[in-house]
């Protein structure tokens, strides 16, 4: 499956020529829509929010989320962002504000009542150089396109295509082997 | 009515005393059963009181005398400590408040200090903003603050008297656990292990907050302060030098964890402290091996015994080498008297996060007996008590198993069998109690990179409760425990709800106390664990129940206020609709019962 998203926008189905490839390769559907454009890219195109996620895998961006969010937020904000007793799920957050709102938070920082902060990441770099992937981590999760867990990322790079190959093939292997049991 | 003679008196002691007896202040004020004057009750770790105004006949009468709010959120770990002036002095998590509450007026302020830290502290911790509680000695509060400020405050008045920088939050280091005075000196421990830092126990001037010596966990011999000749391991000298650099892959060591968290005990004989170190840098085993095959990772997981003057290790022993599960060995080691084999020993015990029960004899550092308490246990089926390693069971072997592969129901889950909350010894039935957890975990490693000031992890874990046997209470994630470090053997144990999280009370009054998760305090039988007796308080317990007696008049008294890593664990990341496990129905039922919120309850004998 295929899930490309951009804000407000819903998915439409759709087969692209890497969905075609994906069915060939593993019996995946497909689904993806990107302003109005039948497109399916392992990458999403570049802005906060967006992210592709191909059964299960989501592109590089979106992973890099997982992992900041997870390093930097999850203490407070719970595992997958959930939420916790400490703090609100940043799900919901993505959801209600846009991604101007929530990286002024992040950047900011919130005081709600004296002993009850959300702490400033202004002179985080690692934290700054990742809200956008945040924020599309957590758009896949609102939508109910991602899990909970660690995601793994959609190799699609030049050099890694014939490793990809293989692990379709084995993949391939793996689903029939599975019907013969 | 003279309120404060036992002040008075200590303040005068001071002036004309040397401060190298700070040491003897504590000691006479433990040896007082009037008094609570450190965490663990006494040096031992014993969390044992000789009062029995309250006790089996009665406690059913037990009720609450008044109530105090700290006005924090967030886990309430550690608990009230009573030095005989009259007052309890309580403190909270961050931003780290204390509080000098007057005992005769239903807990009036006299006192109360915040410090001022940086917010950005907060996500460094790992599991929650805990504190575990303040140390005393000669008129003296001391204070690990989250931000790695170590403080001491004037008891009487609340004015800071210095303060000691023992870390840095921006790489990672946190301070969450109770300080122990030895002598004149203040020994305290860092946090951090999942943050890559190199751990460290360090001692300050109880009166200049100078450092006086520094041991670190891991890398070379002369910063463990270690010397391989005469520093033993069970028994035989360590031998090799340097073992806290070969043992793990280029410079690792430098971001090797081994932060000794949690509490620190005392024989006052034998001159000695003992502490346990947590676990070792990142949770993915793969990156901590050498030339592919696993390593020690000395000195992470380890149990030290230092001499409390120099800081000089007398003996180690390595509980968990090559941890692939995060079974921090922090536990507090409980020096008690035992005869094993015939023999009178001076023994040391053990209830560990592996899941077995450790008995070793304290002088010469013998591992004597290893049982599982937790019969779930399976990461290892026994240990070697010539070696002093675990037989470890290939199935779930996290690094055997290999990166980026999932390795299901592994017992005990990450938070250990038993995690920080403190265990009772009395010495009436020669028994320990203690909160234990019934977890299990999915464990998945994958290869991550070191930044600093970022957690440094690099496993993700999903928590499930243990299975249970005929008789358990169905899907039950917590027990109560008397266990016998003799024999190896559970007495008797109850099932909880929860993970019992909170540090546990035995009295001469035959009773054991302990809080859960829900809020409740409970008394039981200590000799069968029949409950006697229960209160709800506001919020759930993961702090120590203490007690303490005041004008002739028994008090316990118990912080509560749920969080820790049980609070994140449980009342939050487990509660996922998309997971149709029983497990979470039953994590997510902990926000049916109990909120945030901290407060203090002391409790008495109405006609006492």
């Amino acid at each position: 499956m295929i899930l490309i998203r951009t804000p407000r926008q819903f998915g439409v189905e759709a087969l692209g020529t890497l969905g075609i490839m994906l069915l060939a390769a593993g019996g995946l559907s497909a689904h993806a829509a990107g302003n109005g454009e039948e497109t399916a890219s392992a990458k999403p195109e570049a802005g906060p929010g967006n992210y592709t996620v191909i059964d299960g895998k989501v592109d590089q961006g979106t992973y890099d989320g997982y992992i900041a969010y997870t390093r930097s937020c999850m203490a407070c904000h719970g595992p997958d962002g959930l939420g916790s007793s400490f703090a609100p799920s940043l799900i919901q957050a993505a959801e209600r504000r846009n991604f101007g709102e929530f990286s002024n938070t992040i950047v900011s920082g919130l005081e709600l009542q004296p002993g009850r902060v959300m702490p400033s990441f202004a002179d985080d770099e690692y934290v700054l150089s990742n809200i956008e992937n945040i924020y599309s981590y957590m758009k896949a999760r609102g939508a109910g396109d991602l899990d909970r867990g660690r995601p793994r990322v959609i190799e699609e790079e030049a050099d890694e295509e014939e490793q990809d190959e293989e692990e379709q093939d084995e993949e391939e292997t793996q689903t029939s082997n599975e019907e013969q049991d | 009515m003279l309120r404060y003679p036992g002040l008075v008196m200590t303040a005068a002691g001071l002036l004309a005393a040397s401060l190298a007896h700070a040491n003897q202040n504590q000691l006479d004020l433990q040896q007082n059963p009037d008094f609570w004057a450190t965490q663990l009750g006494n040096y031992q770790g014993n969390r044992f009181s000789q009062l029995d105004q309250i006790n089996r006949d009665n406690v059913q009468d037990l009720r609450a005398q008044w109530q105090f709010s700290t006005g924090v959120l967030r886990g309430h770990e550690g608990g009230p400590l009573y030095v005989g002036d009259g007052r309890l002095y309580i403190h909270t998590p961050f931003p780290n408040k204390v509080f000098a509450l007057d005992l005769e007026d239903e807990g009036r302020i006299v006192w109360s200090y915040e410090p001022d830290q940086d917010s950005r502290v907060i996500p460094v911790y790992c599991c929650d903003t805990v504190n575990r509680g303040l140390a005393y000695a000669d008129g003296r509060l001391f204070l690990n603050q989250g931000d790695n400020t170590v403080i001491a405050l004037d008891a009487e008045s609340g004015e800071l008297l210095w303060e000691a920088e023992n870390g840095d939050h921006t790489q990672g280091e946190t301070m969450t656990m109770s300080p122990l005075v030895v002598h004149d000196k203040v020994i305290v421990g860092n946090s951090g292990g999942e943050f890559g830092v190199r751990g460290h126990l360090t001692a300050y001037n109880v009166e200049t907050g100078e450092m006086e010596w520094r041991g670190y966990s891991n890398g070379p011999d002369d910063e463990v302060l270690l010397d391989p000749e005469t520093t033993t391991m069970l028994g035989e000298p360590v031998g090799e030098a340097d073992l806290g650099v070969s043992t793990w892959p280029e410079g690792e060591w430098e971001r090797g964890g081994g932060a000794p968290w949690g509490w620190v005990t005392y024989d006052p004989e034998l001159d000695l402290i003992y502490y346990g170190t947590g676990n070792p840098g990142t949770w993915n085993p793969e990156q901590r091996t050498v030339d592919g095959e696993p390593a020690d990772n000395k000195w992470a997981i380890t149990i030290f015994a230092r001499d409390p003057n120099t800081g000089e290790a007398k003996w180690v022993y390595q509980k968990v080498p090559f941890d692939e599960w995060d079974y921090d060995g922090v536990n507090e080691n409980q020096l008690i008297d035992v005869e094993f084999e015939g023999e009178q020993r001076k023994g040391l015990a053990v209830i560990d996060r592996t899941g077995f029960g450790f008995l070793m004899d304290r002088e010469s550092g013998e591992l004597l007996v290893a049982e599982k308490f937790a019969p779930e246990t399976n990461w290892a089926d026994s240990y070697d008590l010539e070696t002093g390693r675990p037989n470890v069971n290939e199935e779930y072997s996290t690094f055997r198993q290999g990166v980026d592969v999932n390795t299901t129901d592994i017992c005990p889950t990450a938070m250990g069998a038993k995690n920080m909350q403190p265990s009772a010894y009395s010495p009436e039935t020669g028994l320990l109690y203690a909160g234990i957890n019934r977890i299990c975990m999915n464990y998945e490693p994958f290869e991550t990179e070191y930044v600093a000031g970022q957690p440094y992890v690099g496993a993700t874990l999903t928590m499930m409760p243990a299975p249970t046997q005929e008789g358990d209470m169905e899907g039950r994630m917590g027990s109560f425990i008397a266990w016998d470090p003799v024999a190896g053997e559970t007495v008797w144990e109850i099932d909880e709800r929860f993970a019992v999280w909170s540090g546990a009370l035995a009295t001469a009054g035959d009773l054991a106390f302990y809080g859960t998760l829900e809020g409740y305090v409970k008394a039981v039988d200590i000799e069968t664990g029949e409950e006697l007796w229960r209160f709800k308080t506001p919020s759930g317990i993961i702090g120590n129940v203490n007690t303490f007696q005041h004008e002739g008049k028994q008090y316990i008294g118990v912080l509560s206020g749920v969080g820790g890593w049980a609070g994140i664990g449980l009342a939050a990341g487990l509660e996922d609709p998309e997971e149709g496990l029983g497990a979470v129905s039953a994590f997510s039922a902990l926000k049916d019962y109990t909120e945030l919120g901290g407060i203090l309850t002391v409790f008495a004998l109405p006609d006492a």
